[in-house]
């Protein structure tokens, strides 16, 4: 085990730094953001005199390694728009705020995906399935963006029962939460409900029935536990793509996690920050896959880690 | 003033009369939403108006723009010219930063000298003409320049040349001072919290005087229809850029207003005449004038907000034609004549249209709206947009415009010289459109040296007439844009883009 853990840390090593460069030359090639820093307004002398101070009219490899010998001794580089503050400062001081919704949104999912999906199975075929398999799919097709709109308008505007946005107000992160825990709580539902399906159809669960146990027991105490792997797996998964920030939800709601910042930064070509950002996120998803990885073989015996 | 939630205002009032004994006091506060955040408060560098409406209310200036638009007395109570280079300017006395300590002569040497003598900060470029402040005494100092700057005062009352307190600054760096600042405005930030909000306090022992409000709250939220939402739900007082699509249900709200808030960005189409273009003839320049209406482009594409133009003018900037604000040129069959005169029948000419997508409010829009009208009197089009950072590095900056292209050009220094220096044999403008013109620059460079305001006015203006006749850039309007403003406040907007909020009133 530890030899597997071992590994696949050493794994990431190769893929961090496929992500660097492809985020380096990505943002070098979309446009630099001299021209957006002084406006339409600056003379030719000055783009180049600013350009030139940022180190922007090097050539791409030696910015590259320049920045990577900065990155590895642990310096992101500084925000250029957020006047040369240190960009992981930065995107850590985002971190709490992004917890805070991905957490809500989770919850969110969980309690609507788990009594949707056993309702759904327990009356297969019947209209308490087709309502909670209607839902799920709406849930997942409806754009983040359009429900975000769609529940400020009825429970911040309309009812005035929740604040709009932001972050500061009491019970602000009920919108965004649900907004960002639909799909999720969809994607769940059909996810859970077909592998609660799959277990009731195997011959351990007609046994229970033959031996009159009550059908919530055999639910709850059977089907459930032996169909609950997949969904934690996926809840795992997704928990490490929430922490990588929500970029539409957060804008939106202007809720100021990692979603807001990293969208922000990327229209102000602020590339210490976004590049930051991406390879914390891909550090998150990896540790995290990991982590899933190993919950498996301890949950089930059955998976082994040579 | 936000959010009227009318439990809390039960529990409030409840929870005040305990406290008190029946006397009721409520925190009179203002929330205004804009979509961007502040960089932070490192005023020399940044170059966004959108920022500096927020800094006018922390920092002040020597001098600063009134409502009309004109130059008033600020932490500056009068000045005069001494020489050709150097103006004399006798600070207000008594004047005192956020932290209780006293604004001298010194402190405005250290702000002003440093924007004008560190070329790695932002606004150099706009200061560089200043070779030094001299301190007089504690209340009065001397600007010197490096010869006749006649828009020495335009500089001094924008972006960059708010006071600040040099020994607070001494102790703090720049990068402290960027994070919690302190100046002379009537407020005061308590707290900064990145892409969510500024909250900053009225500053009692201000100047002018207690500012009418206990707390200006500004927030950050991107979202257009999020900002709308929060002020119509009483949610914030004031909200830039609104979108016009939402103007009637703001005002259906019965809780705001949206009104015009006039900008001095005007939309631009920059003619590429070099090579063997077609655009190198004067007739087909003209013609395309001509054949665009201006004012019908204003009402299709933003609903009537904006004003037609012919130049880069706008009220509020100094030194600049007025002859060509408000007015434009427009005769299609004049046009469809002009066309044949320059050898082209209907639909022979085919000229490609490029543009930014998404840098301005219906920029994209726009163009096909312009589209249409070069159709109408038989010129081909095809319209090529890109988003802005694409356009800028592969279109604008380069000098490779393809045909005609759109840009919004503001003033950051309000003065008719910014707006067509650049069109200069050589500058930017020039480099674009392939226009010189010798009895121009003549002109530009007499005005640049003339310090008497009147005769130098004139030298801009005989300038602006030769730009103007060359068609090299055809101006479409002014942009304004919508701010809404809840009717429980008394405020109207400046034409200079200012959020002053000292004037806003509770109502």
């Amino acid at each position: 085990m530890t030899n597997y853990i071992i590994r696949r840390i050493l794994q990431m090593i190769p893929v961090l730094f496929g992500v660097t460069l492809l985020v380096f030359l990505l943002l070098r090639v979309s446009g630099d953001p001299v021209q957006l820093m002084l406006g339409e307004d600056a003379t030719a002398e000055q783009v180049a005199q600013l350009r030139a101070a940022m180190g922007l009219d090097r050539p791409l490899h030696v910015q590259y390694i320049s920045y990577m010998s900065d990155l590895l001794r642990g310096d992101f580089g500084t925000s250029i728009r957020y006047n040369n503050q240190p960009a992981l400062q930065v995107v850590l001081e985002r971190l709490p705020a992004t917890a805070q919704l991905a957490g809500m949104a989770l919850l969110v999912a969980i309690v609507i995906s788990l009594p949707a999906a056993i309702i759904a199975a327990y009356w297969r075929g019947r209209i308490p399935d087709y309502i909670a398999s209607f839902l799920s799919v709406l849930g997942q097709a409806m754009p983040s963006f359009w429900f975000g709109i769609m529940l400020i308008l009825v429970f911040g505007i309309t009812l005035s029962w929740l604040p709009v946005s932001g972050q500061d107000q009491p019970g602000a992160v009920i919108l965004p939460g649900l907004a960002l825990g639909a799909s999720l709580a969809g994607v769940l539902t059909r996810l859970l409900r077909s592998s609660l399906l799959e277990v009731m159809n195997q011959d351990f669960i007609r046994t229970a029935r033959a031996k009159g146990l009550h059908p919530r027991t055999i639910i709850f105490r059977h089907v459930l536990r032996n169909s609950i792997l997949s969904y934690l797996t996926v809840i795992g998964l997704e928990t490490a793509a929430l922490m990588a920030g929500a970029v539409v939800t957060e804008q939106v709601f202007a809720w100021p996690g990692i979603g807001l910042l990293v969208i922000q930064a990327i229209n102000f070509r602020d590339m210490a920050v976004v590049q930051a950002v991406i390879i914390l996120s891909a550090i998150i998803v990896m540790m995290t896959s990991l982590i899933v990885d190993i919950l498996y073989s301890l949950i089930d015996p059955r998976i082994q880690h040579g | 003033m936000s959010r009227l939630n009318p439990k809390r205002m039960l529990l409030g009032a409840v929870f005040a009369a305990l406290m008190t004994g029946g006397a009721l006091a409520q925190d009179r506060e203002l929330v205004i939403a804009q979509g961007i955040d502040t960089p932070g408060f490192d005023i020399h560098n940044h170059s966004t108006s959108a920022v500096e409406a927020i800094h006018v209310n922390i920092f002040d200036y020597l001098v600063m723009r009134d409502q009309a638009g004109e130059l008033q007395p600020a932490l500056a109570t009068d000045w005069e010219q001494v020489s050709d280079s150097a103006m004399r300017f006798h600070l207000r006395e008594g004047v005192l930063f956020h932290d209780g300590t006293t604004m001298t002569a010194e402190d405005v040497k250290f702000s002003l000298e440093r924007p004008a003598l560190d070329p790695a900060v932002l606004q150099h470029s706009f200061y560089d003409t200043i070779t030094e402040v001299e301190v007089v005494n504690d209340h009065e100092i001397i600007i010197h320049t490096d010869g006749p700057d006649p828009i020495l005062l335009n500089r001094i009352s924008r972006i960059g040349s708010g006071i600040v307190p040099k020994a607070y600054v001494d102790e703090v760096g720049w990068e402290g001072f960027s994070q919690k600042p302190i100046g002379t405005g009537p407020f005061k930030v308590v707290e900064w919290l990145r892409d969510d909000r500024i909250i900053m306090e009225g500053f009692d022992e201000h100047w002018r005087g207690a500012p009418a409000w206990d707390r200006l709250i500004h927030r950050t939220i991107p979202e257009a229809s999020t900002r709308v939402g929060e002020l119509i739900s009483g949610g914030v007082d004031i909200a830039t850029n609104i979108p016009s699509q939402d103007r009637d249900r703001v005002e259906g709200s019965g809780i705001a207003h949206a009104v015009p808030w006039p900008s001095f960005r005007v939309m631009q189409l920059f003619l590429n005449t070099k090579d063997d273009s077609p655009l190198a003839d004067p007739k087909v320049r003209e013609a395309i004038d001509l054949a665009i209406d201006n004012q019908m482009l204003i009402d299709t594409v933003t609903n009537g907000l904006g004003t037609p133009v012919r130049a880069a003018v706008t009220p509020g900037l100094s030194a600049v034609p007025m002859a060509y604000y408000d007015t434009y040129n427009f005769d299609p069959e004049r046009a469809v004549q002009l066309l044949e005169e320059a050898g082209y029948g209907p639909n022979e000419l085919q000229l490609k249209l490029q543009g930014p997508a998404g840098r301005y409010p219906l920029d994209v829009e726009t163009l096909e709206i312009v589209a249409v009208m070069l159709n109408a009197v038989g010129i081909q089009t095809e319209i090529e947009t890109l988003e802005w950072s694409a356009y800028e590095s592969r279109v604008w900056t380069p000098n490779t415009i393809d045909g005609i292209a759109l840009i919004g050009h503001a003033n950051s220094l309000q003065d008719g010289y910014h707006a067509v220096q650049r069109a200069r044999c050589g500058f930017e403008f020039s480099l674009k459109t392939g226009w010189c013109n010798e009895e121009f620059d003549k002109l530009i460079e007499q005005s640049a040296a003339t310090v008497d305001p009147e005769e130098r006015a004139q030298q801009i203006s005989d300038a602006f007439d030769l730009f103007v006749a060359s068609n090299t850039v055809l101006h479409l309007f002014q942009v304004e844009n919508l701010i809404g403003v809840s009717t429980s406040v008394d405020w109207s907007p400046s034409p200079d883009e200012q959020l002053w909020m000292y004037d806003a009133q509770p109502q």
